[in-house]
């Protein structure tokens, strides 16, 4: 029900009832049901407050108790710590039932059982192996708390819930990693994501307009984006640049897919793809990133390191074939340059890697073509990104394209030999092209 | 479709309860059947020391008299016996498990001029906030080599090994701490 989450609106609808009475507009009758109507949905919100706010006071009563228990804690014997470790599970689980029984429909009280119970899980679990000196690691402690708590999401239509489990599922796989990030066993963060999926489908194919789908987006995004630079690291194969360049495409595309017609404005999927195609072009503009091995495996990978790959190349592979559907379709609703970024980052690299092996210990092939193939592309990128900013009559998105053009001649500046004259002239140019751009786009926005 | 999330509810529930209950009984049956055997413990890395709830445990018998290396990130087992001074020591390692009272998995580290690094299935003692620090500088008095009087007890049973008491001048942890609240 999205009429009943806008309640400023309902407050001046409310508000205006009188003076389209007096003025005719609509008659006493009409007047008194559309206030009636309105006033349950405000009713509602009240509660949503009210669960909130009891939420925090019995967290707050809960911690208290713990305070209380924990002053004493070496005097319990273990059977009394133990039984002190379940009780707040118990509590939190018998809520659910209620949940289930009595408030199904209210999400407020659904969002508070489910966090509820996802932190008694895991405040169970840790006192548990506290208190009979079970020893195991951070990251196994993590996976077995987000299994268990996965369910919770789905059976109590969670946002809150699904939030914390995609922190819980990244932070598990930067545990698992390690500073190496060479460790085995990393690659379940793909089963881990998977699991949600279904979850934030649901959510899409509901409506995109509440603030659960942009939360939920981005945490997905940040999760995927911090398991895809374990899972390139791990492959030790030089699949970073396409496997981004594919990651942020793929968001791109699946944002301006499900762009709301009405909207001017972007949503969550498309700005943070967007965001995400620019700043890599421009990170992979430099020459000293293509300085790769022609294959993406080497004798010694092992089936993980393959299935690292595999996975890592699948990116790429459904941006390209997300754009190829659409444009099959005759429905190009996105930015031509943007969705071919896959197909330029798989270019340069296999161009990179291409050529004899030098033999030394730096494998170094052609860098320099692969970087500038991913100059031109940076370049043309920013010039389609500004025109359609001035088409679709957006400051901000045709200042974005500019800005794609000046950090792409920043980024030459700082990475050639060029002299401070020519870098000062450099700089007044891109500058003074910004001016003169922008001073052009207002004359013809006031003109129009 | 309410009954059926009822239903789903309850399997979940009865799955967070049962997996640290799980954990709980099986320790149990450890603590009260198993063997008790003492472990002299060893001086850890000041570094690894200091990690906020819980002492981290080095021990003297990790270091395994063995003429080849085991190989790295296998698994093997630890066979204890007592020792003269009634500490345990490992009568020698295998990759073949074994069951009993006097087994049990370890993890091999580091081979150095005939000596075989392994590590123990504990290390680490979890204590409350509240006494952590005290505990890290009572445990570091008592591991130095000059004054070795420090030792954990531990309870094997059919291959789990579970850590019960770390203790401090032959007193537990706790008790050790609240004698010699000065430290």
């Amino acid at each position: 029900m999205a009429e009943s989450t806008d309640l400023r609106a309902i407050r001046w609808l409310r508000g205006q009832l009188p003076k389209l009475v007096a003025g005719g507009v609509i008659n006493a009758q009409s007047a008194d049901a559309i206030d009636r109507h309105y006033s349950a949905a405000a009713a509602r919100s009240t509660n949503f407050g009210f669960v909130i706010l009891a939420a925090i006071g019995s967290a707050l009563v809960g911690a208290g108790i713990i305070l209380l228990v924990a002053h004493n804690w070496d005097d319990f014997s273990r059977t009394t710590r133990c039984g002190i470790a379940f009780l707040p599970l118990v509590v939190a689980q018998i809520l659910g039932f209620f949940v289930l029984l009595r408030r199904n429909d209210s999400p407020a009280w659904r969002e508070s059982v489910a966090i509820l119970d996802v932190a008694t899980v895991g405040t169970a679990i840790a006192l548990v192996s506290q208190i009979f000196q079970i020893q195991g690691n951070f990251a196994n402690f993590l996976r077995v708390w987000m299994l268990l708590s996965i369910p919770i999401v789905y059976l109590f239509r969670a946002n809150f819930g699904a939030v914390a489990y995609l922190i819980g599922s990244a932070a598990w796989v930067l545990g698992k990693a390690g500073w190496s990030f060479h460790r085995p066993g990393t690659m379940f963060f793909w089963v881990l994501l998977l699991l949600i999926i279904p979850f934030y489908g649901g959510m899409v194919r509901r409506g995109r307009a509440g603030w659960g789908f942009h939360v939920l987006s981005v945490a997905l995004i940040v999760a995927a984006a911090i398991g895809l630079q374990v899972t390139v690291e791990f492959a030790n194969g030089a699949v970073g640049a396409v496997a981004f360049a594919g990651f942020f495409t793929t968001v791109y595309l699946a944002g301006m897919r499900w762009q709301d017609d009405g909207s001017r404005s972007l949503n969550v999927l498309s700005l943070i793809g967007g965001l995400g195609i620019a700043v890599t072009a421009v990170v992979l503009s430099f020459e000293d990133i293509w300085q790769v091995r022609a294959g993406f495996l080497t004798t010694g990978s092992s089936l993980e390191q393959k299935m690292a790959v595999t996975i890592a190349l699948l990116f790429p592979a459904a941006a390209i074939a997300l754009a190829a559907w659409s444009f099959a379709r005759g429905k190009i609703f996105y930015s031509l340059a943007a969705a071919c970024f896959p197909l330029v980052a798989t270019v340069a690299r296999l161009v990179a890697g291409w050529g004899p092996d030098s033999g030394g210990s730096s494998d170094r092939r052609s860098p320099f073509a692969a970087s500038i193939l991913l100059n031109v592309y940076a370049l043309v990128l920013g010039i389609e990104l500004m025109v359609r900013g001035i088409r679709a009559g957006s400051v901000l998105r045709a200042n974005f394209g500019l800005l794609v053009i000046a950090a792409l001649a920043l980024a030459r500046f700082f990475d050639s030999d060029l002299s401070f004259v020519t870098r000062g002239v450099g700089f007044i140019v891109v500058g003074a092209g910004f001016l003169i751009a922008n001073l052009f786009f207002f004359r013809k926005r006031g003109s129009a | 479709m309410k009954s059926f999330r009822l239903l789903l509810f309850a399997v979940v529930a009865l799955a967070q309860l049962g997996l640290p209950a799980g954990a709980v009984w099986m320790r149990s049956q450890t603590l009260s059947k198993g063997r008790l055997w003492k472990f002299r413990t060893a001086p850890v890395d000041p570094i690894d020391a200091v990690r906020g709830r819980y002492v981290a445990l080095a021990f003297t018998a990790e270091k395994v008299p063995q003429a080849e290396a085991l190989p790295p990130r296998s698994t093997a087992y630890a066979f204890l016996k007592e020792g003269s001074d009634g500490f345990a020591v490992v009568d020698h390692l295998s990759n073949t498990s074994g069951h009993g009272d006097n087994v049990i998995k370890v993890e091999p580290g580091s081979w150095w001029k005939g000596e075989q690094h392994v590590s123990f299935p504990f290390d680490r003692f979890w204590v409350t906030e509240k006494i952590a620090p005290a505990a890290e500088r009572a445990y570091a008095a008592g591991t130095r080599p000059e004054k070795e009087n420090a030792y954990v007890t531990a309870r094997v049973h059919d291959g789990d090994a579970a850590l019960e008491q770390l203790y401090i001048d032959d007193q537990p942890l706790v008790e050790y701490l609240r004698n010699h609240p000065t430290r």
